[in-house]
């Protein structure tokens, strides 16, 4: 059975190892990018199901990561989860009117993300088959 | 004077005294271009076209008289410098007004030109000085707000890979932990929460002190966010063995507010009750209205602590405000707390203040305001003192996507409220108050004193702006109807019964439609869908 796949994408190694156990242990599959620019190489070769995108980013933060998501014709039906340390106020309309499905100030509820992560994404791969 | 020409306006009525101080400045031969004026309304005409470099005042116009003038110069230019010219016997007035703004004053009779261009000069350094320190604390500001904000980004950083961690221990995904771990990371995790809960804390703070706060005041059921917000805190009293009761006067009507800050200075109130009362205490939440002041909602949360000395109550709400003897209580957090709950509840109208007594307990009260929907309506449903012959509500749902969250349903709820409140006219249409706590889907209604005609342009225009906002597309499923609501003749008795018949009628088709049950009438121009 294939699992759903979701690209973290942060420049904090420790938390995308800790994103990286969470994930794995709810039965996803998960890949990794450290900045911008390789985020959107990562996507292009992996395919990723949904992505988990942090939005202060070296080569290109966040924003630049969405816009490119967004522009291409193979990546932009993948759903976009942002995880921030930066302050919803000013940040979650303008990252959901950028393309994303969901927003989320770290640190964040381990719970909610997954239920965010469920809900997600079935909608653009309704084939997947869901861990429970 | 220096750097080029110096503009003075002199305005002075006695046409002596403006040529003495005129030969005065041609004397000093420094550079001076001079307008005089003899009326007040002149010089402030004069101002607004061109700004002087500095005011000379007479305090005694035809048009205007003692302290009158100077404020009245000082209100419409602020950064203008003003030196008064004042007369043997009204020095007094003319030392007052340096208190207020105004930068010196020559006495007439005494002025030299040597005086008179000196006095000029250091009323204008002066002058610029203030503006440059004016800029400066605006600045230091500005970068406190900034500090703090990337100080709180940066430290939620690791915060969130502590957090990450524990919680991946405590849930067994590194293998299975004895009783004793899961114990003392319990304690590690509940320190996560506290500092989570000060860094936001010191964020709110900044935003308050900035004015940066918003209030999205709604229609809302203070009895539901009191029962809310104790279910919330419900663990935490029975952990420190500390009863939680509520005592509700049932006959409260709706309250006007902003239902997450309401239910934040809620938790925050019960939080300090339970933090400062010993086991097997109690902390009450009451509401209830007070027949001396029928327009406001009394909250109240008293607690059977130790109470709060005569000192600490006068400074309880200030910012940074730690009771020096709660040091026993090492987790006392920044101070902040109740200081940002009197700014919401300021920011609601309301007031917020302390009962207590050493030994004896104490009792934090605040006040809302009761939520008046004829007093809303009133312009809307009468002109020149008569009814309106119909009103037109215009209803606008919105249903989220799967997947937007909370917070983010929030924002466009706001953004939809916002692009509402675009489309009426001011005064002659209104937005009501959105009823309840943002939900899964969301109603609107707008109220227009209009015909079914003009509602159907002002539908397609809602609907329009709404369809044009990037996010709505992304986030939610819009629909948008209207429907007639027939007023009774304007002869049937006085107008404020009128208007609180037709607010109860509005009302109540409101809470019918927020019901779920479609309303059945639409903005096709159909005769029979007017309610009659």
């Amino acid at each position: 059975m294939e699992k759903p796949k979701i690209l973290i994408v942060d420049d904090d190694p420790d938390l995308r190892r800790a994103l990286k156990i969470r994930l794995r242990a709810n039965h996803y599959e998960t890949v990794q990018a450290s900045d911008g620019y390789s985020a959107i190489s990562v996507a292009q070769k992996e395919k990723p199901n949904l992505i988990i995108l942090d939005l202060g980013l070296p080569a290109g933060d966040g924003y630049v990561v969405l816009e490119r998501l967004q522009d291409s014709d193979t990546l932009s039906s993948i759903p976009v989860i942002v995880l921030t340390a930066r302050d919803p106020q000013s940040n979650e309309q303008k990252t959901l009117q950028a393309g994303a499905a969901a927003f989320f100030q770290k640190p964040a509820d381990n719970n909610e993300l997954l239920d965010v992560i469920r809900a997600t994404l079935p909608k653009a791969w309704p084939g997947v088959t869901l861990p429970s | 004077m220096k750097n080029g020409h110096t503009d003075v306006l002199l305005i002075e009525d006695n046409p002596g005294d403006a040529d003495l101080v005129r030969l005065r400045l041609v004397e000093s031969d420094s550079g001076v271009n001079i307008s005089c004026v003899d009326r007040l309304a002149d010089g402030l005409a004069s101002m607004a076209k061109q700004s002087p470099s500095v005011v000379l005042l007479d305090l005694n116009l035809p048009d205007s008289h003692g302290a009158d003038t100077f404020r009245r110069v000082l209100e419409k230019a602020p950064g203008v410098p003003v030196v008064i010219l004042s007369g043997q016997d009204d020095e007094a007035l003319a030392m007052k007004a340096l208190h207020q703004g105004v930068q010196d004053y020559l006495v007439k009779g005494d002025i030299t030109s040597g005086h008179l261009e000196r006095v000029m000069r250091y009323a204008i350094e002066r002058q610029a000085l203030l503006r440059t320190l004016e800029m400066s604390r605006h600045q230091q500001l500005e970068f406190k707000n900034q500090f703090l904000s990337h100080v709180s980004h940066e430290l939620r950083t690791p915060l969130t890979c502590i957090h990450q961690f524990v919680t991946i221990l405590l849930d067994g995904l590194a293998g299975e932990i004895n009783a004793d771990q899961r114990y003392h990371l319990g304690t590690v995790l509940n320190s996560v929460h506290q500092l989570r809960a000060m860094i936001r804390d010191l964020l709110e703070a900044t935003r308050a002190e900035s004015g940066k706060i918003r209030i999205e005041a709604r229609c809302i059921t203070i009895s539901d966010l009191i029962q809310q917000a104790v279910s919330m805190m419900a663990a935490t009293a029975k952990e420190k063995q500390v009863g939680l009761e509520v005592g509700l006067d049932s006959r409260i009507p709706f309250v006007y507010a902003d239902p997450d800050r309401v239910l934040q200075v809620l938790v925050n109130l019960i939080d300090n009750g339970i933090k400062f009362t010993p086991p097997d205490g109690s902390v009450l939440v009451r509401a209830c209205i007070v027949e001396a002041d029928p327009s406001m909602v009394y909250v109240s949360v008293a607690d059977t602590g130790r109470g709060i000395g005569p000192e600490a109550k006068a400074l309880i709400f200030e910012r940074l405000y730690q009771d020096p003897n709660s040091i026993d209580n090492n987790r006392a957090g920044l101070g902040l707390g109740l200081f940002i709950a009197k700014e919401l509840v300021e920011l609601h109208g309301g007031k917020i203040w302390v009962a207590s007594e050493v030994g004896n307990g104490s009792t934090f009260s605040f006040t809302l305001p009761l939520y008046s929907l004829a007093k809303l309506l009133s312009p809307v449903i009468t002109y020149e003192s008569r009814l309106r012959e119909a009103v037109v509500l215009v209803k606008v749902e919105l249903t989220p996507l799967p997947g937007v969250t909370r917070s983010g349903w929030k924002e466009i709820c706001e953004q939809c409220l916002e692009t509402l409140r675009r489309c009426v006219y001011v005064d002659k249409d209104l937005v009501l108050p959105v009823t309840g706590s943002v939900g899964l889907s969301e109603t609107f209604f707008v109220a227009a004193s209009t015909d079914l005609e003009r509602a159907e342009i002002m539908m397609k225009r809602i609907r329009e702006q709404l369809e044009a906002g990037a996010g709505f597309k992304a986030a939610g499923l819009l629909k948008v109807s209207a429907t007639a609501v027939a007023l009774p003749a304007a002869e049937d008795g006085p107008l404020e019964a009128l208007v609180q018949n037709t607010a109860d009628r509005i009302t109540e088709m409101v809470m019918l439609a927020s019901d779920e049950s479609p309303i059945a009438l639409s903005a096709n121009g159909d005769e029979s869908a007017r309610t009659k």
